[in-house]
């Protein structure tokens, strides 16, 4: 090739110098507005159901857990803990994290009254209507004894409005046990519990619990709260999804200077023991392009990088570090070590690195884990960078390095081959091979697949410990399951969600579900209204007491007329104030009729769910958490897959410099090492879950760049097999931190990738032209 | 809609939802006639306090009274009160007894552990436990002449003479004033008369025109006290 290098040593460090000025440029515009780092791990999660009214669904359902924070003021002291909600109602009412607190009970009981009025009938409890319908006559008993009862339950209904007592039963029914009730003076509403009385406070926050910068002040306000409650001889509980992502954020960014830290710390010492020269540090450098790129390309694409991808990404700076090794390591074989020369020896085999593994990353972003495709987005910029940055920049800069490294490095992997030498002349390779994959089978046998999404999120065993026991105070515990009912109009809606509501009191009857809430408890259907209307004009032949206590006649038929007229509409009765925990389930008209929801409390087994659903029309589970964990297993198969593909494509790659056989052996050793990989994590009784599965796919990336740098074996065996070492060493530095990350999806990928750098070092001598005979 | 009846939909709904809230219906009512009934027979007895802390001072000094009860309820629709009739006991030591005899009979008994109603099974706890706990509690605490609890949800006006004295027991905050607007508790010598307003123009009014001081709980009494 006529390339004049002289001219390219010159100009591609300016060339280089340009993009970068470019990169560091867009970088700064885009974190202009603070760090744009999300922290929900489960933004990463596939959106599930591509029906777009699903979507919905979940989306209305995690609305309250992403933008509400419930608090639980206690005090031993029932004043003090109304006091305390009071402070801190007023304090959070003035953060700007906030749109609405409340912690005051200041009901318009006019509101509240005309609904009761207006919608007795249809939230007549299940009992009472059995009563109407049945024993009529107890009904107008019971009624009586009710109104000359001094200690009878009163009414928010006056008597003259409710004279046969329906508007008082429904209320009733709304509340069934006392066991939050409202102090008469504040309003602040009570929970008595073990000597302590718990005042609630609920806050709604103002932008996205998800929003990047509210977690964190969230959690502040949160823990500022904490202080001034426990300071004056109080308790707080506190729930809410903005804490978990909040906890999450935090997390992660320890442990991405943890990791990152600790892999520079532990990359600047190795290269300094290697090479003895302080210049040679900057070959750190393509680590920080690597990272500055992926970040950079991450928020172009999605508009913010995920924490996890953060995470994980830091792990790139191990494969960052490697490339300026390729032609480092060549110190030992070159006595004149200059860098360019260096380079241009080397770039054949960095080039093919590059490509390997820009396949290998490139075949998860085809995975439908948005996670994946961030971090295969995040890893090829970053390689690209890193690339261009090592072969662009970095000469030019080391370009005044006389590198003599220290022989006895070079000594011990002459020494290691030697070691080997001797092992294969005795066994020959094909026992070996034999016993490896025995080895690999035993193991293969014990792995056990497992996807859960509580690997994704984590141990916070204190806000979990908080959650419940706020759930075991409040007794409300919402679940992620919840019914979609689909009809065709507003009565057969009513209808199917009365349907299954009937099946939900058999499954709290057997105490198998905590409790349910269906549009139908507020708006029965016609049919069911029907009957009690029929039901309720036979009245006039039962209501004699009442009469014999001296109320009108025209007062009693008076009532029961406007009881006879049809009641309000659904959309009207949705808008009263007793309907607000029941407005979210409606979802209003669709393409094909109208929707609504059904939500649970109280984890319930999902195929109990599934069966309650059998057979009614238009019903159907919606259940995230199972949905996702099949996903898994799913995405699982599919990687695996791709991850064949894409091995395909580095084997015809390949095919172009070392010929079929040679490609085929530079691809095989790489999928050797990640089956006994993950034989090692059957016999270590770890499972394999999606990011173990994803660290078997960059570990053959890793594995084919290994067997390359042995393949070329530029400089000698023992050259390139040292420079494998030192690789392996930097990418280990970073990976193996990764174990100790509190995440259990992180910790085990970080312990496959430890695994995997083992045996793709262990292997890749296979990778030698010649298999030296005996 | 205010964001108050925003947030009382909320509360009914989020706590319905668990089937743990309750108020408005079963605990507003009950209580205000509670808080009345006790500190007025609780006044009852005294000659000469009229400023509330001597009253309340007095208030520990009874042991036990007893006596009939009459109750009338005035509705705006009915020309004629819905009147009941029956008997009360009330120990400063065990709590109340509160039993209607006419024209319905039902049996109450008010104590440190709430409110129960006498069935044919023995006392029945009232649903709602800790709503009644906190009605024994106010109960209690003005058993034991403690108003400051009142005081903090009502403003309390005491005019008259020892032999013909008026509390008002006037609302502070909305959610009671959407319900009352004044509880009224008059006596001579003893406490004669209760009378509960309401905002909607209904009132009830609790007659005391016997009640006696007691020497000790009969056997019965003693053994319907016993938990």
């Amino acid at each position: 090739m006529p390339l004049d290098r002289p001219a390219l040593e010159r100009n591609l460090p300016r060339l280089f110098g340009l993009l970068l000025l470019a990169l560091l440029l867009l970088a700064a515009w885009q974190w202009r507005n603070g760090p744009p780092v999300a922290a929900s791990m489960l933004a990463l999660l596939p959106a599930g159901s591509s029906d777009a009214l699903v979507q919905q669904a979940e989306q209305r359902m995690q609305e309250p857990l992403n933008r509400e924070v419930l608090l639980l003021v206690g005090h031993p002291q029932r004043a003090e803990a109304i006091a305390l909600a009071g402070q801190l109602g007023q304090q959070w009412q003035a953060l700007p994290q906030f749109d609405r607190v409340q912690w005051s009970l200041q009901a318009d009981l006019a509101a509240i009254r005309q609904q009761l009025r207006g919608s007795r009938l249809e939230l007549l409890p299940a009992a009472d209507r059995q009563l109407l319908l049945a024993q009529p006559e107890l009904l107008i008993q019971q009624r009586v004894a009710q109104l000359f009862d001094t200690f009878a339950a009163s009414s928010l209904l006056p008597p003259e409005q409710d004279w046969l007592g329906l508007g008082a039963r429904a209320q009733q029914g709304l509340n069934p046990h006392g066991r939050i009730q409202a102090d008469l003076g504040s309003g602040v509403l009570l929970l008595e519990s073990q000597g302590m009385t718990w005042a609630l406070l609920r806050a709604h926050t103002a932008g996205d619990a998800f929003d990047l910068q509210a977690p964190k002040a969230i959690a502040a306000a949160v823990a500022q709260a904490r202080t001034v409650v426990t300071a004056q001889g109080g308790q707080l509980l506190a729930a809410s999804g903005v804490l978990y992502a909040a906890a999450g954020q935090a997390k992660a960014s320890r442990e991405i200077s943890w990791i990152g830290g600790g892999a520079t710390l532990g990359a600047l010492l190795l290269l300094l023991l290697a090479f003895r020269r302080w210049r040679v540090l900057l070959s750190l450098l393509p680590v920080a392009v690597a990272l500055l790129a992926g970040c950079t390309a991450c928020v172009l694409v999605f508009g913010q990088i995920n924490a996890l991808t953060l995470v994980l990404g830091a792990s790139l700076i191990g494969v960052a570090a490697d490339y300026p090794l390729h032609y480092l390591s060549k110190s030992w074989s070159l006595p004149a070590w200059r860098s360019w020369s260096a380079l241009w020896a080397t770039l054949p085999g960095l080039s093919l690195s590059l490509g390997t593994n820009l396949i290998g990353y490139l075949a998860l972003a085809f995975t439908p884990f948005p996670a994946l495709t961030q971090i295969a987005v995040f890893s090829a910029a970053g390689l690209i960078g890193a690339y261009l940055c090592a072969v662009c920049l970095l000469p030019a800069w080391l370009a005044p390095l006389r590198l003599t490294p220290p022989a006895s490095l070079l000594g011990f992997a002459e020494r290691l081959l030697r070691l080997r030498q001797r092992l294969l002349d005795k066994t020959g390779s094909g026992p070996l091979l034999l016993v490896f994959l025995l080895l690999c089978g035993g193991g293969l046998w014990q792995v056990q697949s497992q996807n859960d999404l509580r690997q994704w999120l984590g141990q916070e065993p204190q806000l979990l410990a908080e959650a419940q026991q706020i759930a075991a105070l409040t007794g409300q515990q919402p679940t992620s399951q919840f019914f979609l009912v689909r009809g065709a109009d507003q009565q057969q809606l009513l209808e199917r969600q009365a349907a299954l509501a009937l099946r939900l009191d058999g499954l709290v009857a057997a105490k198998q579900l905590q409790d349910y809430r269906a549009l139908s408890q507020l708006q029965s259907p016609d049919s069911a209204l029907q009957l009690l209307r029929a039901a309720l004009q036979q009245l006039p032949q039962h209501w004699q007491p009442l009469l014999a206590m001296g109320i009108p006649l025209a007062a009693l038929q008076q009532e029961l007329a406007q009881l006879l007229l049809p009641g309000p509409s659904l959309e009207t009765t949705l808008a009263g104030p007793l309907s607000e925990a029941w407005r979210p389930l409606w979802l209003g008209a669709t393409a094909d009729g109208v929707a609504g929801l059904v939500s649970l409390q109280g984890q319930a087994n999902g195929a109990q769910l599934r069966g309650a659903a059998e057979g009614l029309d238009g019903v159907q589970l919606v259940d995230r958490i199972g949905e996702l964990n099949q996903l898994f297993a799913a995405t699982q198969l599919s990687a695996a897959e791709l991850k064949l593909l894409s091995c395909g494509a580095i084997l015809l790659l390949l095919c172009l410099p070392f010929g079929f056989a040679g490609a085929l052996r530079v691809v095989c050793l790489p999928l050797l090492a990640a089956l006994a990989t993950l034989a090692c994590l059957g016999w270590l009784g770890e499972p394999l879950t999606l990011f173990s599965l994803f660290g078997l796919l960059l570990i053959t990336a890793i594995g084919v760049d290994y067997a390359i740098l042995l393949r070329e074996a530029i400089g000698g065996a023992a050259v390139s097999l040292l420079g494998t070492l030192l690789s392996g060493l930097l990418s280990w530095l970073s990976f193996g931190l990764l174990l100790l990350s509190q995440t259990p999806a992180i910790a085990n990928f970080g312990l496959t990738i430890s695994l995997g750098l083992f045996f793709c070092f262990l292997l890749a001598p296979w990778a030698a032209n010649k298999v030296p005979s005996q | 809609m205010s964001a108050g009846a925003r947030f009382v939909g909320w509360a009914v709904g989020w706590a319905s939802a668990h089937r743990s809230w309750h108020c408005g219906n079963g605990g507003l009512k009950p209580t205000l006639r509670l808080i009345a009934i006790s500190f007025a027979l609780l006044c009852a007895g005294q000659t000469q306090a009229f400023d509330l802390d001597q009253l309340s001072a007095q208030l520990a000094k009874p042991a036990l009274v007893r006596g009939p009860f009459i109750q009338q309820k005035h509705l705006r629709a009915l020309p004629q009160p819905l009147t009941s009739k029956g008997q009360f006991v009330l120990s400063r030591e065990f709590g109340l007894l509160w039993f209607l005899h006419s024209p319905v009979q039902q049996d109450y008994r008010i104590d440190a552990n709430g409110i129960a109603r006498r069935t044919p099974q023995g006392w029945q706890p009232q649903p709602g436990q800790d709503v009644a706990a906190q009605q024994s509690r106010l109960f209690l605490a003005v058993l034991k002449g403690d108003h400051s609890g009142l005081a903090r949800d009502f403003d309390l006006h005491l005019q008259g003479t020892a032999e013909a004295w008026q509390l008002q027991l006037q609302p502070r905050s909305l959610l009671l004033k959407q319900i009352f607007s004044a509880i009224q508790i008059q006596g001579g010598a003893l406490v004669e008369r209760i009378e509960l307003q309401e905002v909607q123009g209904d009132s009830t009014v609790l007659l005391m025109p016997d009640t006696q001081p007691g020497a000790e709980l009969a056997e019965q009494e003693r053994s319907d006290f016993a938990p």
